[in-house]
């Protein structure tokens, strides 16, 4: 029966309460984590920092029992242990709190703090007196003006924080982990969570933060741990640290020159964008884009990039602005007039959005070109085949028939149907978004070596990227987008990772 | 093709179950005819006393009894293709109770074509139609339904004592066995000033409907005083509703076909009486006229059998639905 | 297409066929009366009301949706062509009232579904009663029965020696199957089935063509309300009553996935022949309606159970 009381502070010798040693996790084709180390001590926040990518999220994770790693040792107030899944992680004291809360709208505030831990009388009734009353303890410790009984859904999303928060000491947890905690409340709101985490260090509390608004670590951080790549970097406190030095740890890497980018003749405008603002996800959004052109589009997770992207396709809402399509005034409404527009979109999520996993490679590459194949209705299916059968070939699809159902390819040959599906259509304007994202080295050259050939063509292409190496190698231009505006644009070679980032930050050019 | 072969090791497999645990109901072919009957459901107790009442005939006489039915009494296209499929398999004779009166006609027209002949038991099929298909029944068993259904009315206006508002369950419209017992009904109650007719609805046959209809009729109609249902099964629903409402004992409630379970409503008081029609007597009569016929006698073209009302004071006598 | 191609096509709809043999070769062991011409005829016209409203089905469920509205539809579709033929309208014209009759309901349901974002199931749920509500109104509970002998051969009559409604049932399928194959309609069906919200980002007008896959399934119960009223010579509003369960059943069985995004349109035909002849085969044998009724929902249930199963094995 768990005691409805939260951490209090105890007295122990030695100051630390998590170690991770040789931490490595591997998936299929990738390595997420390689060597990493990470120690955590009682009642600090230890900020946990990096790109996209770069691997704190599979690193909590493994915390929370959400993966099992591959190799390495994790020690928990001094004892070797092996986090098996997210109710052990709960047992253990570890409590994670995501990006996107994990609360039930319906219930009320009370009934998701003790969620899966209700109280239950003799007669199997659920007791929900005492657990309403204990939860409002709880939320009042923290000093959060919550009444327990209140739905979560007429909660803001500043409160539905703070019930998190409440869950995880509902739990007695000793480790918390907070996942971009701030990125969707204003700065009052901010202020007071940060209240909150001091309460909750004086509880003896250790909080892992991760985030990447640098003002903010400098305010409320202790330590911070970086990665890059999967590996680590440095730990250092935050008093000793600046923040181009962090900035720096973030992105020194070797640039391999494996980025066969050839300068392209660019032609005439294509596409032009002015003043393009969505409430709340888009500001002020203007640039244009030539033929035989790449744009690379930067920026860090909620900066707006996919959201600008889905504007351009017609699916997402533009509240004003314009955009020109070879000069010409367009509507752009609905995914068909992007199409035939030109505009082709190859989306962030290709399993979900790009493709039909259970169709085959012939029907993936040839649907949004039915229309062009079809008379009267009737489908040339010749023309089909003839057609689908170029690109496998010109783009080098692995597969053993053009009916093979396109969920049996790899990532990589699955993301070369994708590019097909709109050469098939004859698009001329490409939007990539993370075009190689999840695909092996070998695939990934070979998809910059076609987005040569496209430009060379005069296809125009908008690489959106958080792999900075890849925006630097392949983008003629490059436009840094913070917070839904543009923080920046470069010209190649006129800049560095280091900008890039620094621009993404929210800094200033 | 490794994926077709579980799949027919299963089918196969359960064919063979069905066959072997839940036995054929078709005994080796012996010296004696193979006679099919075909009912328009087993759901109800009338269809199974006539089919003890066909098996009893049938064992005495060395028939192979083959008894089928549709699974609703409203399903009359798979009566239909029940029909077709004992003409293919080429029975002696077919003693069929129609689902659909008209609709019948075609499938008897091809067991006429196949020379197989027909027995008509419990509801008439359509003469006008049958004439017009060119069609020809060997017999029609069953009871005059007009006239239990005058029976019916004459003892509810007794009940009433000449006066009252009365409500009628009707079954499944265009059935002429319901037809036939709602002419009867009206036949004597039209005729009498002080008897209203406050609503006639159908309950298609079936108890659950019997008491959902009933139950708006009382909801309409609080001041109803009596109730004639065409079927018993209807009126058992009936009275339930009667039940949920309070009131069970103020109605008078008068169905059709004296099933066990009616009888002993009536002993109980809760139904006022029904109109027995033998069924089993149905079921043998059925039998023995068509063991006759592929014996090369001939038999009647109309085999009535009796009506007769039944209220509280022969409720529990000889009932003659219960065969040993 | 290679030989390898075809198989990796029609891989599962080849195991369906071989049920079918089975069963069949299973009848014609153990009784002499099911492997004659005129039982095989009879079990395909007995079939071809069923097998006519699952094509409907089978586009509906490669669609990611159902049906449940089609036993309703074709009752209704089937009194309204009644009236018609009834009052002395030319048979060609009231062939296509109730046809159209049909494909109205059957809009009805998928502008529901597309614009009105209904779940499909709720959808055709609602219509399932509205229909048989209609019907029942419309001729106060009554059969509208005796049509004339024009209208009655689309049921009762053969060419060269095969019933009519086998007929229409295989052209049916034919033009099915085409349709489905080679056809804008059948392209985007497996499509918005597949996966909805990539067909949108394909460009798909997906609201058009859903809606037109249920006025189609509408239709198509109104063509078996046509062969259903001539073949019993009398339209009845209570017809049809769980129709839509043996559609789906024949469509599923014939490995068509629930999920929609595949399944073959020759697939159904041997789903509904397997019903039929399981129906037949039960009839002949003189097995209990009882048992029958359970004999066919076990088909059902296995055979889906070896559809995931045999998913779960690709995988």
């Amino acid at each position: 029966m768990h005691a409805l009381h939260y951490a209090k502070p105890v007295f122990v010798k030695n100051d630390t309460v998590l170690e991770m040693h040789h931490i490595r996790k591997a998936f299929p084709g990738v390595v997420a984590l390689d060597d990493v180390r990470f120690e955590l001590r009682r009642g600090e926040v230890h900020i946990l920092l990096g790109e996209n990518g770069a691997g704190k999220s599979t690193l909590v994770k493994i915390l929370s029992g959400a993966y099992q790693k591959t190799a390495g040792q994790i020690i928990l107030d001094g004892q070797e242990t092996d986090i098996r899944n997210p109710r052990h992680a709960q047992e253990l004291g570890i409590a994670i709190i995501y990006q996107e809360f994990n609360l039930v709208p319906q219930l009320s505030a009370g009934e998701n703090i003790f969620l899966g831990q209700e109280q239950i009388h003799a007669s199997g009734l659920i007791n929900q007196r005492e657990i309403i009353a204990s939860a409002q303890d709880i939320l009042d410790d923290l000093g959060a003006e919550i009444e327990a009984r209140k739905p979560v859904s007429e909660l803001g999303v500043a409160q539905q924080q703070m019930v998190e928060v409440a869950k995880a000491l509902s739990l007695d947890a000793r480790i918390l982990i907070m996942d971009e905690p701030t990125s969707a409340l204003t700065e009052q709101e901010i202020t007071e969570l940060f209240n909150t985490i001091r309460k909750l260090k004086q509880k003896g509390v250790s909080i892992i933060y991760i985030s990447h608004r640098l003002e903010e670590l400098f305010e409320i951080g202790d330590r911070v741990t970086i990665l890059r790549d999967g590996k680590y970097i440095d730990t250092r406190n935050i008093a000793d640290v600046t923040k181009s030095e962090l900035i720096n740890m973030m992105v020194n890497r070797e640039l391999k020159s494996h980025f066969p980018k050839l300068g392209a003749a660019t032609g005439e405008e294509v596409l032009r964008v002015s003043g393009l603002n969505r409430k709340g996800v888009l500001y002020d959004i203007s640039f244009s884009i030539h033929q035989g052109e790449v744009l690379g589009i930067a920026g860090l997770l909620g900066s707006g990039r996919t959201e600008l992207a889905s504007s351009l396709f017609g699916v997402g809402k533009i509240d004003s602005g314009e955009i020109y399509i070879r000069g010409k005034r367009q509507r752009i409404k609905s995914p068909r007039r992007a199409i035939n527009l030109g505009i082709g979109l190859l989306t962030e999520d290709r399993k979900s959005q790009g493709l039909i996993m259970i169709l085959s490679t012939k029907d993936n590459i040839c649907l949004p070109s039915v229309e062009r194949f079809s008379r009267l209705g009737f489908v040339d299916t010749k023309e089909e085949t003839q057609a689908a059968t170029q690109y496998v070939r010109d783009l080098r699809i692995k597969t053993p028939s053009l009916h093979q159902q396109v969920m049996f390819l790899s990532g990589g040959n699955q993301q070369k149907v994708v590019i097909s599906k709109w050469l098939c259509c004859q698009a001329d304007i490409l939007i990539f978004d993370e075009p190689t994202r999840g695909i092996d080295v070998g695939s990934k050259v070979e998809i910059y070596q076609l987005m040569n050939r496209l430009t060379a063509q005069g296809v125009a292409i908008i690489m959106i990227s958080s792999e900075l190496p890849e925006i630097l190698g392949m983008s003629d231009r490059i436009m840094v987008m913070s917070q839904g505006r543009i923080a920046g644009e470069f010209s190649a070679g006129e800049t560095t990772q280091e900008q890039i980032l620094h621009c993404a930050l929210g800094g200033a050019a | 093709m490794k994926k077709g072969k579980p799949i027919i090791i299963l089918l196969v497999g359960v064919l063979f179950f069905t066959i072997t645990t839940c036995g054929r109901g078709d005994k080796p072919a012996g010296e004696g005819f193979t006679i099919a009957l075909v009912m328009k459901t087993l759901n109800n107790p009338f269809f199974i006393d006539m089919q003890k009442g066909a098996e009893g005939a049938g064992s005495k006489l060395g028939i192979n009894l083959i008894v089928q039915a549709a699974e609703r009494e409203v399903d009359v296209e798979k009566q239909m293709q029940i029909v077709e499929n004992l003409i293919q398999r080429k029975v002696d004779a077919i003693c069929v109770t129609p689902s659909g009166s008209k609709e019948i006609v075609p499938a008897i027209v091809k067991a006429n074509r196949a020379g197989i002949p027909i027995l008509v038991i419990d509801t008439r099929v359509d003469a006008a139609t049958l004439e017009e298909a060119g069609g020809r029944v060997a017999t029609f068993i069953g009871s005059d339904n007009v006239e239990g259904g005058r029976i019916a009315a004459e003892y509810l206006v007794k009940r009433l004592e000449g006066e009252g508002k009365v409500a009628i369950l009707e079954g499944i419209p265009g059935h002429e066995t319901g037809d036939a017992r709602l002419s009867g009904f009206h036949q004597v109650v039209d005729r009498i000033s002080g008897i209203e007719i406050v609503a006639s609805q159908t309950a298609n046959w079936e108890r659950d409907q019997g008491f959902n209809v009933f139950q708006n009729i009382l909801q309409s109609h609080p001041g109803v005083q009596a109730l004639f249902t065409c079927s018993d099964l209807m009126a058992l629903g009936a009275i339930e509703a009667i039940a949920a409402a309070g009131r069970t004992g103020d109605l008078i409630v008068v169905g059709f076909d004296a099933l066990p379970e009616a009888r002993e409503a009536i002993l109980q008081g809760t139904m006022a009486g029904s109109v027995a029609q033998h069924p089993s007597e149905m079921g043998k009569l059925a039998i023995e006229n068509a063991y006759r016929l592929l014996n090369g006698q001939s038999i009647p073209g109309e085999i009535p059998v009796t009506i007769e009302l039944i209220t509280m004071q022969n409720a529990d006598s000889t009932s003659t639905t219960m065969t040993k | 297409m290679t030989p390898k191609d075809f198989l990796l096509h029609y891989g599962r709809q080849f195991g369906t066929l071989i049920g079918l043999l089975g069963l069949v070769i299973t009848l014609w062991i153990l009784t002499p009366y099911f492997l004659t011409i005129s039982n095989l005829l009879n079990v395909a016209q007995q079939t071809s009301i069923n097998a006519i409203i699952a094509v409907g089905m089978t586009f509906v469920i490669i669609t990611a949706g159902i049906d449940l509205s089609v036993g309703s539809i074709v009752a209704f579709s089937g009194v309204v062509l009644a009236s018609a033929l009834q009052a002395a309208i030319p048979l060609p014209i009231a062939i296509l009232i109730g046809l159209a009759v049909g494909a109205f309901c059957g809009l009805v349901n998928g502008v529901l579904i597309t614009y009105g974002r209904l779940p499909p199931f709720i959808s055709t749920l609602g219509m399932m009663s509205v229909a048989r509500g209609a019907a029942l109104l419309y001729t106060g509970g009554r059969p509208i029965s005796g049509f004339s002998s024009g209208f009655r051969y689309l049921a009762t009559g053969e060419i060269l020696h095969i019933p009519v409604p086998v007929i229409i049932m295989v052209l049916v399928y034919i033009i099915a199957h085409v349709v489905l194959t080679r056809t804008k309609l059948g392209r985007y069906a497996y499509a918005i089935g597949g996966n909805e919200e990539a067909a949108v980002l394909s460009g798909v007008n997906v609201k058009f063509y859903k809606a037109m896959v249920y006025g189609l399934s509408g239709m198509l119960s109104g063509l078996a309300a046509i062969i259903l009223t001539a073949r019993l010579n009398s339209a009845q509003p209570i017809a049809g009553m769980m129709y839509e369960l043996d559609a789906i059943a024949a469509t599923v069985i014939g490995g068509t996935s629930l999920m929609g995004g595949e399944g073959r349109i020759i697939g159904t035909l041997i789903g509904a022949l397997i019903m039929g002849v399981l129906r037949n085969g039960l009839n002949l044998l003189g097995v209990s309606s009882f048992v029958q009724q359970t004999v066919i929902g076990s088909v059902i249930i296995i055979a889906v159970l070896m559809d995931m199963a045999l998913k779960k094995q690709r995988k």
